[in-house]
């Protein structure tokens, strides 16, 4: 009791820093959030083209028109169309020119991604077309509608699956950002509160004090405890706020359950770090390092799929790894029965040995400084 | 004595390991960060070949057309390599789907439909191909059925418009694309700019020693017979050649260890690499004269301060840069960290050089106008006691 009242006593002296600080990291978890709702109807991948008609010609219109029912026509300003490509605003830019019919060539601009490439390949089918009828030697309004009329096929595409894959990549993207949340909030809140009962004149008294130090430790964790279950929780209600109606499914229980075992590592990890740094003044540099690194190494920022295969072997090494892992695995699940939960359970195993290994790490080292002290 | 305080104060600042782990380890980790995550991350943009599935049936087996273009698309190590097919029973096709190797699967027998499992560019794109067979397909009836009044229908002539409908035709298209379009480039821009603006707690703690209201240090210094206006610049100086090494050696990594692309032009990256620095020791010297807090209090400060503009100016997602320059443009012409991230932007991505200067420009502003205000603050302080 000792103990978690001189907790309680830290905690409340630096309730500012630490509730700003919880503010922030949580706004930086869920700032770059997108929710969507999933359908279960097609609809086709619209890239985003700005499109500039400078003829007036029957053909050109219809061809602006073709492409306004395929892409995402964006309106932006002329001058700015080189950044906004750049920028991925817009994948694809045609101009089409005044003398379009006469056979001056369209000109494009494009970022070369999978989107641009569709654009290009719409406006070929077009362009190829004109070409085709052109050379039989229709009148514009006969290749129109010859256009049109080839152009008249709508494949039906059904979709196949139960499952609310748009729902499930928010949650899993959601509860992958907490990596870097549960990581730096823990690391930094924890390590600024132990260090306080690690400076000297109180780390000597507890030292003679008749409380082991393993005893000692388990109290500290519990009381530190209070703090991560808190950040938990604010993360837990913002998943149901934000990611909505599949927090309500079985895949949202296996989601809580994840991360709340994540909170406990990071607690676990928190406390150890504690114990090896007494300088005040590096617990933001080691929190940036740590979190920062994980979060980047295991694909809490950037999505597993994207990441080298080197980058990903390596991370192998990190319980991040196995907390981000089993979120990826969660979203692709199409029934949840034991067989398909067995290589979850086999991640969750292993950060429940990382975490006892932290506190077996942190109690040996506790050891070994109070020998040395 | 200029070059006695010059001297002492560099050799405090490399001695300061919380300093020269913002200013110079920390940006550095970061990079390499960066390179880890983002190295892959603009081939997941790139077309890819797509799996996909055929409801070997009789539909298919008897549509040549479909064949034929199907293997056409699916040559392997061919240029134009669309799609890995396989051709398999319906039965064998859902259950491939389900477990995702492949993204659909078409079957012919009437009516023909794609099966997929989700929405996505790859479906949008095997619908398209679908689509543009039928519709070459239809193309095909229609001459045959067009022109063959007039020559009659022979082998020949079914041949030469066949061969119509498939050629590919020189399609009248001007690409003008330009070349220099990795946008991941901006994130390590937006580093440097970082550590030039963290620059900035080297040119406050180098000023924080000379001044009396800050530290016992700058007390005694005041009550000597030295000139003020010396010990400010030469600590100053000091700051900025620290800062200006920090800085050009995270340029050289990320150079030769990260392979960031500057464009062409050395001098015109090392002039920015320079004013950025000017920027950071202008805005830490200004902090440090005008705020009259406790030093920590003034790091919290300039790395706060830091963070923001280096979000604005794309660190944290690259899209943040572009909603700010086009919808709040002012915002990010004053914001040091957008002013050297955009000036190597424009080294980058523009072949003129306009955009370039306006931002080295703005930079000088910036940092004359905070080191002015500096001087004029610093001109009237005077103590009695402290």
């Amino acid at each position: 009791m000792t103990v978690f009242k001189a907790f309680l006593g830290i905690l409340k002296k630096n309730i500012f820093v630490v509730l700003l600080y919880v503010a922030i990291l949580v706004f930086f978890g869920t700032f770059n959030f997108k929710s969507g709702n999933q359908t279960f109807n097609f609809e086709a991948t619209r890239p985003h083209v700005f499109i500039v008609n400078e003829s007036s010609s029957l053909i050109s219109q219809d061809l602006e028109r073709y492409l306004r029912e395929r892409c995402e026509v964006k309106e932006i300003d002329e001058k700015n169309i080189d950044d906004a490509l750049f920028y991925r605003d817009i994948h694809y830019f045609i101009r089409i020119p005044l003398t379009f019919s006469q056979d001056e060539k369209v000109q494009v601009k494009s970022n070369g991604n999978y989107e641009a490439s569709l654009g290009s390949m719409y406006l070929e089918r077009y362009l190829n077309l004109y070409k085709i009828y052109k050379e039989y030697d229709l009148e514009e309004k006969a290749i129109i509608e010859a256009i049109h009329s080839a152009l008249d096929h709508d494949v039906t595409v059904e979709i196949h699956s139960s499952l609310d894959s748009k729902s499930l990549n928010n949650a899993a993207s959601f509860y992958n950002m907490a990596n870097y949340t549960f990581l730096a909030g823990c690391v930094f809140v924890i390590c600024l509160i132990i260090s306080s009962f690690k400076t000297e004149k109180i780390y000597k008294r507890t030292l003679i004090s008749s409380m082991n130090y393993k005893k000692f430790n388990r109290y500290l964790l519990f009381s530190n405890a209070l703090f991560a279950v808190f950040l938990w929780v604010i993360y837990f209600i913002l998943s149901f706020i934000l990611v909505g109606e599949i927090m309500f499914s079985g895949y949202g229980l296996l989601y809580t359950a994840n991360s709340f075992l994540f909170m406990v590592l990071s607690l676990s990890l928190a406390v150890l770090l504690s114990t090896l740094i007494r300088n005040k003044e590096a617990i933001n540099g080691i929190v940036n390092v740590i979190a920062l690194g994980s979060s980047f190494l295991c694909g809490a920022f950037v999505p597993m799929e994207f990441l080298p295969d080197s980058v990903l072997k390596f991370s192998h090494i990190l319980p991040s790894y196995y907390y981000i892992k089993t979120n990826e695995l969660i979203k692709g699940l199409e029934v949840i029965n034991f067989d398909n939960l067995k290589p979850i359970l086999v991640n969750s195993i292993l950060l429940i040995g990382f975490i006892l290994l932290f506190i077996f790490l942190n109690n040996l080292i506790s050891k070994k400084k109070q020998k040395l002290a | 004595m200029f070059f006695h305080n010059f001297k002492y104060t560099l050799k405090t600042l490399f001695k300061n390991k919380i300093l020269i782990f913002w200013t110079y380890a920390f940006p550095i980790v970061l990079g390499l960060l960066f390179y880890f995550a983002f190295s892959d991350i603009e081939k997941g943009e790139t077309f890819k070949v797509i799996p996909i599935g055929i409801v070997q049936n009789e539909a298919f087996l008897n549509n040549s057309f479909y064949q034929e273009t199907f293997q056409a698309l699916s040559k392997e190590e061919s240029e134009g390599q669309l799609f890995q097919v396989a051709y398999e029973d319906e039965e064998k096709c859902k259950e491939m789907l389900q477990k995702k190797e492949i993204v659909g699967y078409l079957n012919l027998e009437n009516p023909s439909k794609i099966v997929i499992l989700e929405n996505g560019i790859n479906e949008t794109t095997f619908k398209f191909v679908v689509e543009e067979i039928e519709s070459k397909n239809k193309l095909f009836q229609s001459l045959l059925e067009a022109n063959g009044s007039q020559n009659g229908i022979d082998e020949n002539f079914i041949k030469q418009i066949y061969e119509s409908v498939m050629e590919n035709r020189d399609i009248p298209i001007e690409d003008e694309s330009k070349s220099n379009l990795s946008y991941t480039m901006i994130e390590y821009y937006t580093l440097i700019a970082m550590a030039c603006l963290y620059g900035g707690i080297l040119g406050m703690y180098a000023i924080n020693q000379k001044l009396a209201n800050m530290s016992t240090n700058g007390r005694r210094v005041s009550i000597s017979f030295l000139s003020k206006f010396k010990l400010l610049v030469s600590s100053a100086l000091a700051g900025f050649i620290t800062l200006l090494i920090g800085v050009l050696i995270l340029f050289l990594f990320t150079v030769f260890a990260l392979h960031v692309d500057y464009g062409n032009s050395l001098i015109q990256v090392l002039l920015l690499i320079f004013m950025g620095c000017l920027a950071g020791l202008s805005l830490g010297v200004f902090l440090s004269i005008i705020l009259k807090k406790n030093e920590n209090t003034k790091i919290g400060i300039i790395i706060a301060f830091t963070m923001f503009c280096s979000a604005l100016s794309g660190m944290m997602g690259i899209t943040m840069k572009y909603v700010i320059d086009k919808n709040i443009p002012f915002l990010n012409r004053i914001n040091p960290a957008n002013m050297i991230t955009d000036g190597f932007y424009a080294l980058y991505y523009y072949d003129t050089p306009d955009r370039f200067y306006l931002n080295i420009i703005t930079l000088g502003i910036f940092s004359f106008v905070l080191l002015f205000l500096s001087v004029m603050v610093l001109r009237g302080d005077a103590y009695d006691s402290i």
